[in-house]
Parts: structure tokens; C-alpha cells; sequence
């Protein structure tokens, strides 16, 4: 059960770091931070402004958003002729001063942050299996925002607009479609799931500033897992990743939690380098 | 020998004289550059000249500090054996873990490596039987008998033949079919197929160049601090090489050794503010990218005009459409 709640918040990060390839073309390293800045700005919400978890999530996810936003615009848009390297340690760069400035703000090494539970913290019975509140809330919410993310892709303008964008940019522009808003929005949108899965779990999990990192990798998994840059795949992915990591750490070992996401990349590489779903771009043209 | 050799050569010579002018802690910082412009040679190489985007190279120099504690220490093996040793272990590590991603786009070969540091990490901090766990391994200094040198300074010139003698052999190595093979394929990998460039190998090549050159500096580095524990090849690494090889001046030998000067020399200045150390870093890397593309040897070029072989040209620049 807890292999699936956090295979959900796997989920919903890969899911954003697919949308922004898609539509860029480029790997967001400062991903992981976007989410781990979702989950602080809940925790300031909810524990120093007082404000309901059920505000604090759309906040922080509107928060989330104008960062993402905000990125495309400083630095990404700027970047966008360079080769395709540079915009990536651009991302390094960034990843890694967001996660100074959490540090500054939120508190240095070691100390980690809660965030009281917000339903009843005992456990409830699901066919008679032990169940964690809190988890259940968790799974059902990802699972409730990957849905409305698909439907939107599917059944909105704006979405429509992002899936032209991707499939060829220059045909969007022709149709008349501002493929650099469209862009700005996309890296929004892929950081507002972040901080959606940031907002989800905090109150499960604790909160540090390195934790963007680890989660990362493990949605890196995930993306690899299912075929890179396949939206379903980032879905069904994350969820394997989670189970196969908490299966793993309960029958094997507990610390091959650690290491599951490098050793599912090397295995997926070996045997089957597209993914369960088919890669987006395999080789680079 | 052109005008940038001919500095590049100076500036080796000048730092021959380090030990006669310095004390313990110059000469440990000295030291602790050439290291880090080993490093940045061979990530400069991967990312700057090939255009491939890896992550491996602060796990690899622990791989090869590692290796050096174990058969030096651990295995009694004389250090003038354990240093290529090292290097070639970190190597064929490398190699292996890159082999099945290399076949692939760039993102697959970042995403394998970003995942390897961590589990490299990991590694180093639980192996306890191999790597001592969190506390590391004890290097003994090395015993330059029959040079009359204490082993701080054997140490310092050792350091700086590895490194003269890397930055004059890659030098080479870009200057030739094979260098100019790896700016074909970061151009465009499609165009360097079509004029029979073997794509993987000589992807493979530079890969397995940028992780020798980081095991070698890893054992350079192991005797140096006299202690190889996991700290020393966190995370920050990423940061800190990418930040020599970008502010240096990606696609530019003379820019990394700069770099790497730099970055050894900003590091020691924010010593006491180790909070700052990633914002600043990591803000390097992205003014650097947006506003002086080239880097430091980009501004160098631009002011004195300085040639070097196989240079980055300047950032092909297109004015895009305003919202």
C-alpha cells in the first residue's frame, strides 16, 4: 500500500517532467526542486499561516506554477538557440540554487520539518489490510490530478495547444499558435504537478531540502521505465517504481530502496531501451 | 606554438616555483587546483568539446580516491602503480555503467550517470568492508624516496607533471582526426554518421577519457587530504565541476584550467559560508550561461584574440520573436 502511494507521488513528478520534454525537447534538473519548494510552501501555509490544507494545496500549486513560469521566462526562453547542453546545466545550475535558497530559508542540514496529519492518523481497514489514512488521501488525490491533467490535455485549447507545440512547433506557429506562451505554460504546468506531489506528501513524509534530488531520480526511473517522454507511461512507470521499491525493500533488503531507481535505469537500458511504452525521441535527430 | 600555448606553458612553469615561495596551506590549495583542473579537463572534454551531458565525473573521482586507499594502503601497492591503477579502475567503471546509454540520445546517458552518482554515493557510505563506510579510509603520504622532497611538495609536483602532461596530450587529441570528430558529433550527431564517424565509439572514447582523467585525479586527491571519506564526492561535486567547466568557458582546454583555478579559489573564500556555497555556484552556472556564454576564455578571446585549437564558435545567435 505505501509502494503505491509513493509510486503515485513518483507518478505525478515523472508525468511533469514528461509534459515540459514533450513540449521542450529538454530535461528539467531543477524538477525535484520545484516539488521539495511545493511541499515547504505547504508547510509555511499550514503551519505558519494557519491556513487549511485544502487552500494551502491550490496555493502552493499556484506558487509552484508562477516559479515554473517564471523560469521559462528568465532563463529558458533566452537559452532557447543554444545547444542543447547548455540548457540543461542551466537547469543544474538552477536546481541547485533553489535548493540553497530553501536551505537558507527553511532550515539548514539535518533538520527536517512536519506537517501535522490532516485526517484521523489510525489506520482504517481495506479488505482487511491495514491502511494509513493519510496514504489513501494521498493516492486518490494524485490519482485525481493525473486524471484531470490527461483530460486536459485531451479536451482543453490550451492542451490541444501544448500537444501541437510538441508535435511540431513551427506547424503551431503557422496555425497561429504563440509557441513561446505555449512554452511558458508548459514548463508551468510541469511544476505546478510538482507541487501538487511537494504538497501531497509532506504531511507523510519529512521535509528536507535535499529531498528534491532523490525523488528526481526515482521519477527519472519511472520516465525510463515507461519509454521517455511517453505520457502513460510516466504514470504506469512511477506506480511500478514505487511497488518494485517497496517490494523490494520488504523481501530482499531495505536499502536497496536507495539504489532501485539506478538499478531499474540499467536494467531498462540493457534489455529493452525504449520503455514499456515506447521512447518519444530515441536517437537525437 | 602559438600565443595560448605559450601561456598555458608560463603559467605550468610559474607554478613550479609555488613551493619555494609558499607554506603548508598555499601549497595544499595549489595542489587541490591542479587536481580540480585534471577534473575539469576531462569533464570539459565530454561536455564542452563532445556535447555530452554526464554526471559521473565527482563519483568517478571518488571511485578512483577509493581505489588508490585500497591498493595503496590496503594492498601495500607502491603508489607510482596504484595512481594509473586508480585511474583505470574509475574507468572501466565508468565505462561499464555508460556502455548501454551511450547507445542511445544524450538525456539517456545524463539520466544513467545522474542515477550512478547517487548509487555511487550510497555505495561509498554503506560497502563498509570496501570503502570503510561513513568514516572513510586513512591514506598515508607518499614516500617520494630517493627525491629529496617532503611529501606535501612530491605531492604538489607530481600533481602538476599529471597535469601538464593531461592538458598537453589533450591538446593534441583535439587537435586531431579524433578531437575534431567529437565537435562533429556535438554539432549534429546525424551529420558526423554521414561522414563515417563511428557515433558510439568515439562517444565511448571521450566517456572513457573524462573518467580516466577523474580516476587519476582521485588518486592525486586521496593522499593529498590524507582521508577519503564520502563527503568529499557528494552531490555539491555536480555543481562545483559543472561550474569550472562552465565559467572556464565550455569547449576551451586554457578556460578549464582557469575554471577550475577560479572556482578552487572561490570556494576557499566562501569557506566560512558554507550555506552560500550551492546558490553561488549553482548562480555562476547561470549567469555564465546566459550573459557570457563563452565563459571566462570567451572574454579572454574576445579581448586579446588568442587562438585555440577546436574553440567553441561563438553562440549562434538568433534573435527570437518578443511575446
Amino acid at each position: 500500500m505505501s509502494g503505491l502511494t509513493t509510486g503515485g507521488i513518483y507518478a505525478m513528478v515523472a508525468l511533469g517532467l514528461v509534459v515540459v520534454y514533450r513540449s521542450t525537447g529538454h530535461i528539467n534538473f531543477a524538477h525535484g526542486e520545484l516539488y521539495m519548494i511545493g511541499g515547504f510552501l505547504a508547510y509555511s501555509f499550514i503551519t505558519q499561516l494557519n491556513i487549511p490544507y485544502v487552500a494551502a494545496l491550490p496555493l502552493a500549486v499556484a506558487a509552484t506554477f508562477a516559479l515554473g513560469a517564471a523560469t521559462d521566462r528568465l532563463i529558458f526562453r533566452r537559452l532557447e538557440h543554444s545547444h542543447e547542453t547548455t540548457l540543461v546545466l542551466a537547469t543544474v545550475g538552477l536546481s541547485f540554487m533553489l535548493k540553497g535558497i530553501s536551505r537558507f530559508f527553511w532550515g539548514g542540514r539535518g533538520e527536517y520539518l512536519t506537517i501535522p496529519p490532516i485526517v484521523d492518523p489510525a489506520p482504517i481497514f481495506v479488505f482487511g489490510i491495514p491502511v494509513l489514512a493519510q496514504q489513501l488521501v494521498v493516492l486518490v488525490a494524485a490519482i485525481v490530478i493525473m486524471f484531470a491533467c490527461l483530460l486536459f490535455f485531451r479536451l482543453t485549447i490550451a492542451g490541444k495547444m501544448m500537444q501541437a507545440v510538441a508535435e511540431n512547433p513551427l506547424a503551431a506557429y503557422l496555425t497561429g499558435i504563440r509557441v513561446e506562451q505555449v512554452r511558458t505554460w508548459t514548463w508551468g504546468a510541469g511544476a505546478a504537478i510538482a507541487g501538487a506531489a511537494g504538497v501531497l506528501i509532506a504531511p507523510l513524509s519529512l521535509l528536507t531540502p535535499d529531498m528534491g534530488f532523490s525523488l528526481l531520480i526515482k521519477a527519472f526511473a519511472a520516465t525510463v521505465l515507461g519509454g521517455l517522454g511517453s505520457v502513460a507511461g510516466a504514470i504506469v512507470g512511477g506506480f511500478c517504481v514505487g511497488l518494485i521499491e517497496s517490494l523490494a525493500g520488504g523481501y530482499v533488503s531495505s536499502s536497496l530502496q536507495d539504489v532501485s531507481a539506478f538499478i531499474i535505469i540499467m536494467i531498462v537500458l540493457i534489455a529493452r531501451p525504449t520503455g514499456l511504452f515506447g521512447a518519444f525521441r530515441l536517437r537525437r535527430a | 606554438m602559438n600565443a595560448f600555448t605559450r601561456l598555458v606553458a608560463v603559467c605550468f612553469a610559474l607554478a613550479a616555483l609555488l613551493p619555494l615561495i609558499s607554506n603548508r596551506y598555499t601549497l595544499f590549495i595549489g595542489d587541490a587546483m591542479l587536481v580540480q583542473i585534471i577534473l575539469a579537463i576531462g569533464l570539459n572534454l565530454l561536455v564542452g568539446y563532445a556535447g555530452l551531458l554526464a554526471f559521473m565525473n565527482g563519483a568517478l573521482f571518488g571511485v578512483g580516491a577509493y581505489a588508490l586507499a585500497v591498493l595503496h594502503d590496503g594492498q601495500h601497492w607502491p603508489y607510482w602503480l596504484a595512481l594509473p591503477a586508480s585511474g583505470i579502475v574509475a574507468m572501466v567503471i565508468g565505462v561499464a555503467i555508460a556502455l548501454p546509454a551511450l547507445r542511445l540520445s544524450g538525456l539517456y546517458l545524463a539520466l544513467a550517470t545522474v542515477a550512478f552518482a547517487q548509487f555511487a554515493l550510497w555505495a561509498f557510505t554503506h560497502w563498509d568492508a570496501v570503502t570503510g563506510g561513513p568514516s572513510g579510509l586513512k591514506v598515508t603520504p607518499t614516500d617520494f624516496y630517493p627525491f629529496p622532497v617532503s611529501s606535501e611538495t612530491g605531492q604538489f609536483y607530481l600533481s602538476l607533471l599529471v597535469a601538464a602532461a593531461i592538458f598537453w596530450l589533450t591538446r593534441n587529441l583535439l587537435r586531431s582526426r579524433i578531437g575534431r570528430a567529437f565537435v562533429a558529433i556535438r554539432e549534429s550527431e546525424t551529420a558526423a554518421e554521414a561522414m563515417a564517424i563511428d557515433v558510439t565509439r568515439t562517444k565511448t572514447l571521450a566517456y572513457a577519457l573524462a573518467a580516466l582523467y577523474a580516476g587519476i585525479a582521485g588518486g592525486l586527491f586521496a593522499p593529498l587530504l590524507g582521508l577519503v571519506v564520502p563527503e568529499s564526492f557528494d552531490l555539491f561535486q555536480v555543481v562545483f565541476q559543472f561550474a569550472m567547466v562552465v565559467v572556464g568557458g565550455m569547449g576551451s582546454l586554457a578556460g578549464s584550467v582557469l575554471g577550475a583555478a577560479l572556482m578552487v579559489w572561490l570556494q576557499e573564500g566562501l569557506r566560512a559560508f558554507k550555506d552560500l556555497q550551492e546558490i553561488a555556484f549553482g548562480g555562476l552556472i547561470l549567469l555564465t550561461v546566459l550573459f557570457l556564454p563563452g565563459g571566462v576564455a570567451g572574454l579572454l578571446r574576445a579581448r586579446f584574440g588568442w587562438r585555440e585549437p577546436l574553440h567553441r564558435p561563438t553562440q549562434r545567435h538568433q534573435p527570437h520573436a518578443s511575446a
